[in-house]
């Protein structure tokens, strides 16, 4: 069947920002989804809030809206656009949310918009538990038992439950959001009493649990005719009970057999086909091996994290078929991408292994660690290699953390039981731990839930570590790079240094050869380098590629501090090189991003960003250069190795050298004080004698920091004399041998953030982001703005004056970025970065300027015209969006430690219509008709009056606690006073956000001993019933400053606001 | 763990490490992107005479689950492969596979790479392979499809199968694997023939005729008394073929049969009929010549979607119908399970 031709304009939804759950997998497929559109002729107008995404870029779709994803914004572009069509299932949970909420409204009718893809009926068989367990019942698929429970009843519905463990289901739920595991009765009523309590829902679907049982994936896609074909199944290592987002999952299956392979895939078809899927999507099974008796878990309807992760794990470009499938075309039309030669009706064979690795947080949250159906992890790696055992240690070094090289756990028989028991993100290296010691693998199989198969993999890794010598290289180095072993595990368990392992490879000539991914097992020609690095004997390489090449790395692993606007970046200089006519090369080990695209480079590498499998590529590569600043601190941290290797000259960009002067905090400090830069007043100390010996007497607060950079973990404000100790005993253990820089901390400041591109000599800035709340809270959780004079031109002339002196000062070429504190005394310097930053995709959105091409060009040797900045006509607000929800035991307040998981972007005429539509795309879009709550510290107190205006004209109810309450008299302010959670009086606090229509919350957090745990409470609360919550007594006077002057939001191309 | 080595007529040397049976080998290589269903495809009858590469990386992960087997034993020639040593001397299924090549006398080679192998094999076509303790290059090249293939795999002796339909079928055993007699059992009642039987002894004791899978060059001497009995009942009985059966019948019917390049083996192809795709198992070294249908009465039913290879053929007016590939997948998908519910069909509306 050929496009439909009744298909003319098309509007795709976008996911919006980045939440756990929900992250760069949705630009990789909506990116797709639009070029693949484009490519048929079609007009493609996108609506994503998120401004940090390649999908947005201006040579992606033909017409732009970064403006909160609404129905009322949908019903606004289709009408200026003349949308006839819209394509939902790219967006992930946030599209199809916004599709149920445009069909329940009629608005789909009313605009007569043709919905591509699956239908709103089947999103609704398999979204909705109800509908979907019917549907499997009519067809004769196994689905575990459900039972429902109400509000009023629950604790007599219970009594018919006839076994335990149950899990608790919430429909349209995200990334297992809301979901929980009960294994008695008394536990689900306790689960049953919280849940009625925190959401407003009465009803609460429970089911048998699947726990312990076998957890497989498919990923299938099917087209308007029918056809179906799987692409290829996933199987999680972890066992039912743990999401499949915090497992790690091997692909293709390893421990099924052809007879449970093929029921699943047989099922699969059966149960996609009956709900109707028109495109992609994912379905999940529980498996008995025992039995060989399985049960249906869930379908995704939709694009997914898994079919991102089984796109790069199989070469099938699951996205761009599915977008050819929704205009009308079927399998045996469309040609496979990879091959050129062959259809896109077939099935990958893959002759190789994958291992994905989830990336947690808790490395900046100290939160419980333990793993189950609710999602914690921010991003994945992906592992390949030519075994299990080489895929699940590239996977390994791909995490990039303390664990990928140290691998042991000092820790008691007991406790390692305990983790392996007990899932967590440290359960593998605890299995590790226990073949070290010699355990049962039996035992370690059954406690741990894992296949015996794996452990005795994991064995194999085991036992080739247990041969080595502290001080020696072993003389089977190629033994242990077979099975994936890096150069920095031998290194922590030899001591021998990483670049020493690397010259002695180089010597003794051990290196990996490079494989293409190709979806046939090398059955077809493949015309696109998709590759891989093994220890084997056939290096694939395409020896004849000529032309300059220049390598890219990407940022790895998603995680706090470093997401997927270093993927915008790296994907805009791809282009700008390819462009130039460039041969790239992209590497990268996260298989949610665009950069992993096989389309997007001349050559994609899918390994470890690590100093060892760069260098390797580099060795055979033999690139002009490389480029590290789209890569966060993944590629600063490279820089010197990558010199001692190959020479400075291997750095494209600001020289390695540079780096680390601009690096180390106390030499950065002394360059500023000869330059003549204000900057806060420092000092420096190397051991905790000093500490106490120097810092005894000096003012707090202070801000401490290692000298050297340690990705993201930036600073911390320091209060007291007990957290300053406590602080810099962490920092010394951190980084031994380091010394910790300590500064005084600018009060009372504005932060502002300077992104600027130079060529050693002149330069240009970006742009320059003011931040809303005062200096002190981290800049990735700031909510920024820019635009029309919103520093004043002395502040400006004062940045210029700064940039201007740093730039030859540290020879800066390419793009840095600066932190300013500014205060009537002047402006301070409180970082350089010399790379790339988080908020580079947002200025270039805010600016339409293509900052990274002009950096690209610096790094090759051009000079920049020092140019004027262009006058901005519009504002444009950054603002972070949050986990809180996910970690209970996280506190939400703004601090130094940055917790933000992605961002939004409110753009308006006016700073006010940028604040509200960053307010709804944050998720705190303020309802009309509810009641406010104010409860601030005494120190905010001062702002009272700034809140007037608007909360005179409220017209809802104004709630405060008690001392908020008499400052708000006092400034002539009426409110009801709410009482602390635990009082006798009423109303309390907690009621108050329980019974009422809350439309706000303002609570800043006290310092007051014993305030603190009630104003955690309090945020909490908020949190969980989803009002509203500003911590910030700055945001708030902005949020309530704007929301008094009512403005009426228009929704624009992001061209309109140049 | 002893070195052991493949040696192919191109010249191309390559040490591995041996495992399985202790011996030399010789056979035509090719290779498989089946990534389950190791042991099905290690005894599946249609592989004799050739070794095996496994293009999925590591074989014997899962245990070896002797019930489902394809055949009484293990058929091809050696077994090739990358990862089957480390999961043979830790994990138990890995020892299991050992222990089974070596009760069978098959040997196998172990740490290969075995993706060089099949972009070897895609570029020049099957070859001739030895497996030796030696690296020494051998002057001898016999060609391995020129033996009687099909006198090694076909049953000796007849026997029936009571199954679930009421029609009662000859059944053709020209290698056959246990899955197709169980798929085919499951509509009709089968007496199960080897390819010696005399033929002219069976007329008109049964209601149709199927012929199965096997080895080998479908043109092949031995194979002539199949030949001449299917075209001698074309038209008196329906016909019914897959695999080696469906080539059989081409050739009965007045077609051609060609040797591919390098065939098709794995459970990933997908063939058309020009409305709906179906994945499908494939293993075939020989297709039928679709030019060579030319004036005869067999249709093409359906094309591989990649290379055009005709992969069903049908003679409405005679009844006749067959298939390339394995509808019984094992390993491998099932999706024309719809051929079964064809051949009931056929028979019934040939007896309404």
């Amino acid at each position: 069947m050929p496009r439909d031709p009744a298909i003319k304009t098309v509007l795709i939804i976008g996911s919006g920002p980045v939440v756990i759950g929900q992250a760069a997998e949705f630009d990789y497929s909506g990116s797709q989804a639009c070029l693949s559109m484009k490519e048929e002729g079609l007009k493609t107008v996108l609506l994503n809030s998120n401004p940090a995404t390649i999908q947005t870029d201006f040579d992606i779709a033909d017409r732009i809206y970064i403006e909160p994803i609404n129905a009322e914004a949908v019903r606004r572009i289709v009408e200026a656009e003349k949308v006839d069509s819209v394509l939902f299932s790219m967006g992930g949970q946030t599209a199809l949310n916004l599709a149920m909420d445009l069909e329940n409204s009629g608005m789909i009718r009313k605009l007569s918009l043709k919905v591509l893809g699956t239908g709103v009926a089947s999103i609704s068989v398999a979204e909705d538990r109800k509908k979907f367990h019917a549907r499997m019942m009519e067809i004769g698929e196994p689905v575990a038992e459900s039972y429902t429970l109400t509000s009023a009843d629950y604790e007599q519905q219970a009594d018919i439950i006839s076994r335990f463990p149950v899990i608790a289901r919430t429909s349209f739920s995200l990334g297992g959001s809301g979901g929980s595991i009960a294994r008695d009765k008394e536990d689900l009523i306790r689960f049953c009493e919280w849940f009625f309590r925190s959401y407003r829902s009465d009803s609460l679907e429970v089911e048998t649990s699947l726990l312990g049982l076998k957890e497989i994936e498919y990923e299938v896609i099917r087209d308007n005719v029918g056809n179906c074909i799987t692409v290829c199944n996933m199987e999680n290592l972890d066992p039912m009970g743990v999401h499949t987002g915090e497992s790690i999952v091997v692909t293709p299956s390893q421990t099924l057999s052809d007879a449970e392979y093929h029921m699943l895939r047989r099922a699969a078809i059966k149960v996609i086909s009956s709900i109707g899927i028109v495109g992609a999507c994912n379905i999940q099974f529980a498996l008995d091996p025992e039995s060989e008796k399985y049960f249906i878990v869930e379908v995704n309807p939709r694009t997914s994290r898994s079919s991102a992760l089984a796109s790069k794990a199989s070469g099938y470009p699951i996205a761009r078929i599915a977008s050819k499938i929704a205009v009308g075309y079927n399998l045996d039309e469309i040609l496979n991408p990879i091959t050129k030669n062959t259809f896109a009706a077939f099935e990958p064979s893959l002759d190789y292994v994958t291992v994905k690795i989830p990336r947690w947080p808790f490395d900046k949250f100290h939160v419980a660690r333990t793993l189950g159906v609710q999602m914690k992890s921010i991003g994945e790696v992906m592992g390949i290699g030519r075994t299990f055992e080489e895929a699940t240690m590239k996977a390994i070094s791909s995490l990039d953390n303390e664990m990928s090289q140290k691998i042991r756990m000092y820790e008691s028989d007991d406790r390692i039981w305990e983790y392996i028991s007990i899932p967590s993100d440290l359960r593998i290296y605890a299995i590790f731990e226990a073949l070290f010691r010699n355990f049962d693998i039996g035992l370690i199989a059954s406690k741990s839930g894992y296949d015996p198969y794996f452990i005795w993999k994991f064995r194999n890794i085991v036992d080739m570590l247990s041969g080595l010598e502290v001080g020696t290289i072993p003389e089977n180095l190629l033994s242990f790079k077979e099975l994936g072993i890096s150069d920095s595990i031998i290194s922590s368990f030899t001591k021998v240094s990483a670049v020493e392992i690397f010259r002695y490879r180089l010597d003794h000539n051990i290196f990996p050869q490079y494989k293409s991914i190709d979806t046939c097992s090398g059955e077809f020609v493949a015309m696109t380098p998709y590759m891989y690095s093994t220890y084997d004997s056939e290096d694939e390489r395409n020896a004849s590629r000529t032309g300059t090449k220049i390598m890219i790395i990407g940022s790895g692993p998603n995680r706090i501090s470093q997401g997927l606007e270093f993927d915008y970046g790296a994907v805009k200089a791809i282009k700008k090189l390819r462009n130039d006519g460039y041969t790239t090369i992209m590497v990268n080990s996260n298989p949610e991003t665009v950069s992993t695209d096989f389309d997007i480079s001349d050559i994609l590498y899918f390994e470890p960003l690590t100093l060892e499998h760069i260098s390797n590529i580099i060795h055979v590569e033999k690139p002009l250069g490389i480029i590290i600043q789209f890569s966060g601190q993944t590629g600063q941290n490279m820089a010197m190795g990558l010199s001692d290797i190959f020479g400075p000259d291997i750095i494209l960009g600001t020289s390695p050298t540079d780096i680390s002067h601009a690096e180390d905090r106390t030499h950065f400090a002394e360059v500023l004080k000869h330059l003549g830069i204000r900057q806060p007043e420092f000092t420096t100390v190397s051991n905790l004698q000093e500490v106490s010996e120097k810092l005894w007497k000096i003012n707090l607060p202070v801000i401490l920091r290692s000298s050297f950079i340690i990705g993201g973990r930036a600073m911390d404000i320091i209060g007291d004399r007990e957290s300053l100790m406590k602080r810099s005993e962490e920092l010394f253990r951190e980084r031994p041998g380091f010394p910790i820089l300590v500064s005084r901390y600018v009060e009372d400041a504005d932060e502002i953030d300077v992104d600027f591109v130079s060529d050693g000599r002149s330069f240009a800035i970006c742009g320059v982001c003011m931040h809303i709340e005062e200096a002190g809270t981290h800049s990735g959780d700031a909510t920024m703005i820019i635009g029309k004079s919103v520093v004043s031109p002395s502040v400006m002339g004062e940045i210029e004056r700064i940039v201007g002196l740093l730039v030859p000062a540290f020879k800066l070429i390419g793009l840095s970025n600066l932190q300013l504190a500014s205060n009537e005394s002047g402006v301070y310097v409180i970082e350089l970065n010399t790379r790339s930053s988080r908020s580079i995709p947002f200025v270039s959105k805010a600016t339409g300027v293509n900052w990274v091409a002009i950096a690209v060009d610096t790094m090759l040797g051009k000079g920049i015209d020092r140019r004027a900045d262009a006058a901005m006509k519009s504002y444009f607000i950054k603002i972070p969006v949050f986990p809180f929800k996910r970690f209970e035991d996280l506190d939400p307040i703004l601090s130094p430690e940055m917790k933000s998981t992605g961002e939004g972007m409110g753009a308006g005429l006016t700073p006010e219509e940028a604040i509200i539509k960053a307010m709804a795309i944050s998720g705190s879009r303020f309802k009309e008709g509810g009641s406010v709550i104010i409860s601030i510290n005494d120190r905010d107190k001062a702002s009272i009056p700034f809140l007037k205006p608007f909360l005179e004209n409220f017209k809802g109810q104004v709630y405060a606690t008690a001392g908020t309450h008499d400052s708000l008299l006092a400034a002539g302010i009426e409110s009801v006073v709410v009482y602390k959670i635990g009082d006798i009086r009423e109303p309390r606090i907690d009621q108050v956000m329980f019974r009422n229509q809350v439309s706000l919350v303002v609570n800043t957090p006290s310092e007051v001993a014993d305030q603190v745990k009630d104003s955690f409470q309090i945020r909490k609360i908020a949190i969980f019933r989803n009002i509203p919550l500003i911590t910030n007594m700055r945001l708030a006077r902005f949020v309530f400053a704007s929301m008094e002057k009512r403005v009426s939001l228009e929704y624009r191309e992001i061209r309109e606001y140049y | 763990m002893s070195h052991r080595f493949l040696i192919l007529e191109d010249g191309t040397i390559i040490k591995g490490s041996g495992f399985g049976h202790d011996s030399g080998s010789y056979g035509e290589i090719v290779f498989t992107t089946a990534m389950t269903g190791y042991l099905e495809s290690i005894t599946d009858p249609s592989y004799r005479g050739q070794m095996l590469v496994f293009a999925a990386p590591t074989i014997g992960n899962y245990p070896l689950q002797k019930g489902k087997m394809e055949s009484d034993r293990a058929q091809v020639s050696a077994v090739i492969t990358r990862d089957a040593h480390s999961t043979l001397y830790s994990g138990e299924s890995g020892t299991q596979l050992d222990r089974f090549l070596k009760d069978n006398g098959v040997p196998g080679i172990d740490g290969v790479d075995t993706r060089l192998l099949v972009r070897k094999i895609r570029e020049h076509g099957v070859m001739k392979a030895y497996i030796s303790d030696t690296p020494e290059f051998p002057d001898e090249w016999p060609d391995p499809m020129a033996a009687d293939l099909v006198g090694a795999v076909s049953t000796m002796s007849s026997y029936t199968v009571a199954g679930a339909g009421k029609r009662n079928i000859l059944y053709i055993d020209v290698g056959t694997k246990t899955s197709l007699v169980k798929s085919i059992s499951e509509i009709f009642s089968l007496t199960v023939v080897p390819y010696s039987e005399n033929f002219s002894n069976l007329e008109n004791e049964y209601d149709a005729i199927f012929v199965s899978n096997g080895p080998g060059d479908p043109a092949h001497p031995a194979l002539a008394k199949v030949r001449e009995f299917l075209k001698g009942n074309t038209g008196k009985l329906p016909i019914f073929g897959v695999c080696l059966g469906h080539q059989l019948l081409a050739l009965s019917g007045g077609g051609r049969t060609i040797k591919m390049k390098f065939g098709h083996r794995g459970t990933n192809h997908a063939v058309t009929d020009g409305e709906n795709i179906f994945i499908t198992s494939h293993n075939h070294g020989y297709a039928v010549d679709p030019d060579s249908l030319a004036g005869t009465s067999l249709k093409i039913g359906q094309r591989d979607i990649n290379d055009g290879t005709v992969e069903m053929l049908y003679d409405q007016k005679n009844s006749v119908y067959s298939v390339q590939y394995h509808p019984e997948g094992s390993p491998g998908p099932r999706d024309y399970s719809q051929f079964y519910s064809l051949m009931a069909k056929v028979v019934e509306d040939y007896y309404a």
